[in-house]
């Protein structure tokens, strides 16, 4: 063990070690998580260029090694988390005033399981640092403010997910075992029938963790991250699902080539999240729902790409193969970073407008809120897509690849990609209706009131360092490709290069390839000719004469309203989306308190409130399971266990005789 | 003036709903009930026995005239939910050409409840006419609202002469039903010209406003003035329509509404432009006869019911007059509407020209005084029912009032947006012909 594999050991420890310093004292906890933070990212960068690192070692239950390692898809993962848990770490000393120090215990047991289960050499030590994430992620959201109906029901539909996902993830690490006889991760499996099952089990099981999988997940990722206090928020929806996505592609990498059908599956599940994900955060009023199911979005968009490169691998176009999983790995890395941003700028205007409701949120941001304005702009820009910024790059690159599916062999498998297209190209414009939004009424809007100062000093430093983050890596982006280079060579069991390259005057490797030929964009060459264009309009400014600046006093119309209700409200900034789409919303008007109708001459219709209603037509599934679920149990408990002795005398000795009979059987 | 309690008054024709043509008359207090006094509120909720001034009509428009400006137009209901929020559009606005604003109770995009704002133009035109005499009074009314000047104009003389029993020349009476067809088949060209302009309709709307214009100019060669001021005259005619120019006034008629039915038929076959305004602004035949809506908006709900026919005046005592109808009660129904008036028009324009009272001496009586120097005059403007009070005392103004068109069907209006997306605006705002120069007058 060298001192690289020291110190990650010690980083893990470290966050474990956060829990009980908790306990003594919250900062301190905090603290220690950050330090272990900042060490698992830099043991994290070592593994990336310098290769794999190795921590402590142990005996497994069969006889195999246990250890502590980050290979190079493992380091990326690392790499991407630690940069978010030290931004949540220092936020959470300003933000957790809470008596109990619960949530910090929780908090740093959640990212001691994720850097467990990300550094895990085999399926056991992933499985438990899995288990041991899902539990204490529970505890954080029961930490949560508010009505406790609500926040004991959003942790337990957390909790219920969680443990579907576990199920599931069993089943797929069970099926590698039985292919490979290794609790390891390194063979390969083989075969036809067994890598199909083991597949669709983790696409399902990792993506009900990521917010994806077949059934839109808007029951419950959105309402269990929203109610969890913000630093929670944060690290569940940046990390918690960068884990599942980890599982994702660890997965893949264990498994043969796909046939064609892998990727189409995956690639419908992600263009659904993609959509719906959209479509949804644009109606959401909730100033941590948005960025929620925006989560959903990007971990469909995350699938998409996966889906691209698998079908790409099935057809023998490594080219596209390789670019789709460069793509999914930096749409990856931008999502967490900008949607990090977004739930930490949440739950400061939380903080201090005491409200999620983004219709209610009053105030501009002055003085030292400007860094935070500018860091959530230029987070809610990026997950919109807007250039020179890391979501820009990633949705360029998902899109290429996309447009690239001319290149399957099969018309079907052409026509997926197509679909999954148009619903990327859909979703991202939905998308950007909810950033707007988002920024619009937490932050810029409602020019009156009078907001409190906050007294416990401003949080722009810290989200303004990350979302500088978000630029550094949209504008660096081909150097963040090629330091990706070794992850993706993981996943794809060979050693790639970066798409890179060069064209016309930019430098050779500052621009990205999609394709031979196909694509090219150069992201440094983005801020570069804004600022050509600025220098010019300064420029101009300062040669030219004397300005004249001339102020006049709005008319009505243009002025403050008068009166209070007399702006848009973000409701009504999004009501357009939930009444164009209101086939897939199922928007309905409801009525209250409609009075009889007087007549007096004219009529005159008695005051009413009215609501219009949006409806997940995917909540029919689980009501659905949930009276199928019901019916059983009842079946069950009146039929099987009506509580007589008699009959579970009769079991027991069933039971004994059937493992009698099996292991004569067996001995024979 | 009737003696009935205020609230009787404000219930309408007794069983106006029950026939085919209800209601045949409407009665001319009502008519005078429905100013609209939504300055203070009270007009319209009104339970119970009146004060003992509600039966003085002038006072109701006095305290219309004090009203706080800006005052809302129609009345105000009120609606609650989740982010549901006022948005004030205008007083100034690209779609509706004059200042006036409208509170749009929304929770984005559909319109819950409508609020038409008055008073942003109130030039007190009405109030400064006490103390003038009627051939001053006559030009600031002719001013009111340019494209009804005619309307005003005639109904504004007809009250005068009502109230002073003046004798009116026959050829005058004549001259203003000209006046008026003439106005109206502009202001109907004008706004099928501003429906074609919302629906994006570019070359109906070029062709039609060169219709419109075409329409001033013969106004002007006829007149002197392209909006008919000056046109009219208490008593005598001042200007004489020669044979020569009848003869031309004919031609150039029967070439415009040539060129307008084929332009018609073009708009119908226009699947965009007759979508647009399919169910759009409905306005039921009930409550279009309850709230007292007036004009091509009561017509197009089916009720045939016209001050030319029903409260006719010499010269439509001996005219035939069509009276084109709808049932759709939609900005369609009003627009067709519209559009066959023009032929209607015509077609009465043609009488008049036709059957030129020839006898320059002959004089007819004027409508019986309502009370000591104290006249009515009533028109069907192009919007609908146009009346005025007038009192004289020395033959000088003493006092003026009036309900125009736009005051009776603002609240109809406003009902009939209740519920649709706010590009439906300005389809039935076109529809409805609504002016804020008439309220704000």
């Amino acid at each position: 063990m060298d001192l690289a594999g020291v110190l990650l050991t010690v980083a893990i420890a470290s966050f474990f070690a956060g829990a009980p310093l908790s306990l003594i004292r919250r900062d301190l906890g905090y603290l220690t998580t950050f330090g272990a933070a900042l060490l698992f990212g830099a043991v994290a960068v070592d593994a990336l260029l310098f290769g794999p690192v190795r921590g402590a070692a142990w005996g497994g239950p069969l006889g195999d090694v246990e250890t502590l390692s980050l290979d190079a898809l493992s380091a990326f993962f690392a790499l991407a988390t630690s940069v978010v848990w030290a931004a949540t770490s220092v936020y959470s000393v300003w933000y957790d005033d809470r008596p109990s120090p619960v949530l910090a215990v929780t908090y740093a047991l959640t990212l001691g399981a994720i850097a467990l289960l990300v550094t895990a050499s085999s399926e056991v030590l992933f499985l438990i640092g899995w288990e041991t994430m899902t539990l204490a992620s529970y505890g954080m959201i029961l930490e949560a403010r508010g009505r406790t109906d609500r926040v004991y029901s959003a942790a337990f539909v957390f909790l219920a997910f969680g443990e579907a996902s576990t199920l599931l993830v069993l089943l797929a690490f069970a099926g590698l075992f039985v292919g490979t006889g290794s609790l390891a991760f390194g063979p390969t499996l083989s075969g036809t029938v067994l890598p199909s099952l083991v597949f669709v089990a983790g696409l399902l099981g990792f993506g009900l963790k990521m917010g994806t999988a077949p059934f839109h997940m808007s029951e419950w990722l959105p309402i269990a991250h929203s109610s969890a206090p913000s630093n929670a928020s944060a690290v569940l929806s940046s990390t918690l699902t960068l884990a599942g996505a980890y599982g994702l592609f660890r997965l893949v990498s264990l498994l043969p080539g796909p046939p064609d059908w892998w990727g189409a599956l995956t690639l419908a599940i992600g263009a659904i999240s993609v959509l719906l994900g959209a479509l949804f955060a644009a109606v959401s009023e909730h100033s941590k729902g948005l960025p929620a199911y925006s989560t959903i979005e990007n971990n469909g968009l995350i699938l998409v790409a996966l889906g691209v490169s698998l079908l790409a691998g099935a057809n023998h176009l490594t080219l596209l193969a390789v670019f789709a999983l460069f793509a999914a790995f930096y749409q990856a890395l931008a999502h967490a970073l900008a949607k990090t941003v977004l739930f930490l700028s949440a739950g400061y205007v939380e903080h201090l407008t005491r409200t999620f409701d983004l219709s209610s949120v009053e105030g501009r941001a002055t003085g030292p809120d400007r860094a935070a304005l500018v860091g959530t702009l230029a987070a809610s820009l990026s997950l919109a897509a807007g250039p020179p910024l890391a979501g820009f790059v990633s949705e360029w690159m998902v899109l290429e690849a996309l447009f690239q599916s001319y290149r399957f062999g099969e018309t079907w498998a052409q026509f997926v990609g197509l679909l999954t297209g148009a619903a990327v190209a859909l979703g991202a414009g939905l998308i950007t209706v909810a950033m707007v939004k988002f920024v619009g009424f937490a932050y810029l809007w409602k020019p009156r009131c009078a907001r409190a100062p906050s007294e416990r000093g401003s949080l722009g430093p810290v989200v303004g360092a990350v979302a500088f983050a978000v630029l550094t890596v949209g504008i660096t982006a081909p150097w963040i490709l090629v330091l990706l280079a070794p992850s993706v060579s993981v996943v794809m069991g060979s050693s790639v290069a970066a798409p890179i390259g060069g064209l016309l005057s930019v430098p050779n490797g500052w621009s990205i390839l999609s394709g031979a030929p196909f694509g090219i964009l150069s992201p440094p060459m983005v801020p570069i000719a804004i600022a050509a264009g600025v220098l010019v309009a300064v420029g101009y400014d300062r040669l030219g004469r004397h300005r004249a600046v001339r102020r006049v006093p709005v008319w009505m119309a243009g002025s403050a309203p008068a009166r209070e209700g007399e702006t848009y409200t973000s409701f009504g900034y999004s009501t357009g989306i939930r009444l164009m789409m209101s086939s897939a919303l199922r928007t309905r008007e409801v009525r209250a308190n409609a009075g009889a109708i007087t007549t007096v001459g004219f009529e005159a219709v008695e005051p009413y409130s009215v609501e219009l209603e949006v409806f997940d037509v995917f909540k029919l599934f689980y009501d659905g399971l949930l009276v199928v679920g019901e019916g059983v149990s009842r079946v069950l408990k009146e039929r099987v266990m009506p509580g007589q002795l008699g009959r579970y005398l009769a079991y027991v000795l069933v039971a004994v005789l059937v493992v009698v009979v099996y292991i004569a059987s067996v001995s024979t | 003036m009737t003696s009935r309690p205020w609230s009787e008054s404000l219930r309408g024709p007794a069983g106006a709903l029950g026939t085919e043509h209800a209601p045949a008359y409407l009665p001319i207090d009502r008519a005078f009930a429905l100013v609209n006094d939504y300055g203070t509120g009270r007009a319209l909720l009104w339970r119970g026995p009146a004060p003992a001034e509600a039966n003085e009509v002038a006072t109701l428009w006095r305290r219309a005239a004090e009203a706080p400006r800006p005052h809302r137009v129609a009345p105000e209901e009120v609606v609650e939910g989740y982010g549901v929020f006022t948005f004030p559009y205008g007083p100034i606005s690209m779609g509706v050409p004059e200042s006036g604003r409208f509170d749009v109770r929304t929770y984005g995009e559909r319109i819950l409840t409508l609020g038409p704002v008055a008073g942003f133009k109130s030039r007190r035109i009405l109030g400064a006419l006490p103390g003038l005499t009627p051939e001053d009074a006559l030009l600031r009314v002719e001013r009111l609202a340019g494209n009804f000047s005619a309307a005003h104009a005639a109904a504004f003389l007809a009250a005068v002469e009502s109230a002073a029993a003046i004798e009116v020349a026959r050829t005058e009476l004549w001259t203003r039903a000209l006046a008026q067809e003439l106005e109206r088949i502009y202001n109907h060209l004008h706004q099928i010209a501003r429906v074609a302009e919302a629906a994006s309709q570019n070359v109906g709307l070029a062709q039609t406003h060169a219709l419109a214009e075409e329409m001033l100019r013969i106004e002007g060669r006829t007149f002197g003035h392209r909006w008919l001021f000056g046109a009219l005259a208490p008593g005598a005619p001042t200007r004489r329509l020669d044979p020569e120019g009848r003869r031309w006034l004919g031609r150039a008629l029967r070439e415009l509404s040539g060129r307008f039915e084929v332009l018609l038929e073009l708009f119908l076959g226009s699947r965009t432009f007759v979508d647009r305004l399919q169910t759009t602004g409905v306005v039921s035949r009930e409550r279009a006869v309850r709230w007292g809506a007036v004009g091509p908006v009561l017509r197009a709900t089916g009720v045939a019911w016209d001050d030319r026919l029903r409260a006719p005046s010499v010269p439509y005592t001996d005219l035939f007059l069509e009276l084109p109808r709808e049932d759709g009660g939609d900005a369609l129904a009003r627009i067709l509407v519209r559009a066959h008036e023009v032929r209607s028009s015509a077609l009465l324009l043609e009488q008049l020209l036709d059957r030129w009272p020839g006898d320059a001496m002959a004089r007819e009586a004027p409508a019986p005084p309502v009370g000591p120097g104290r006249g009515l005059g009533r028109v069907e403007s192009p919007s609908g029912d146009l009346v005025y009070e007038v009192r004289l005392t020395n033959g000088r103004i003493a006092s003026v009032g009036m309900r125009s068109a736009s005051h009776a069907n603002w609240p109809v209006f406003a009902e009939s947006l209740r519920h649709a997306v706010f590009t439906d605006f300005h389809f039935a705002w076109e529809s409805f012909g609504l002016v804020f120069a008439e309220t704000d007058a």
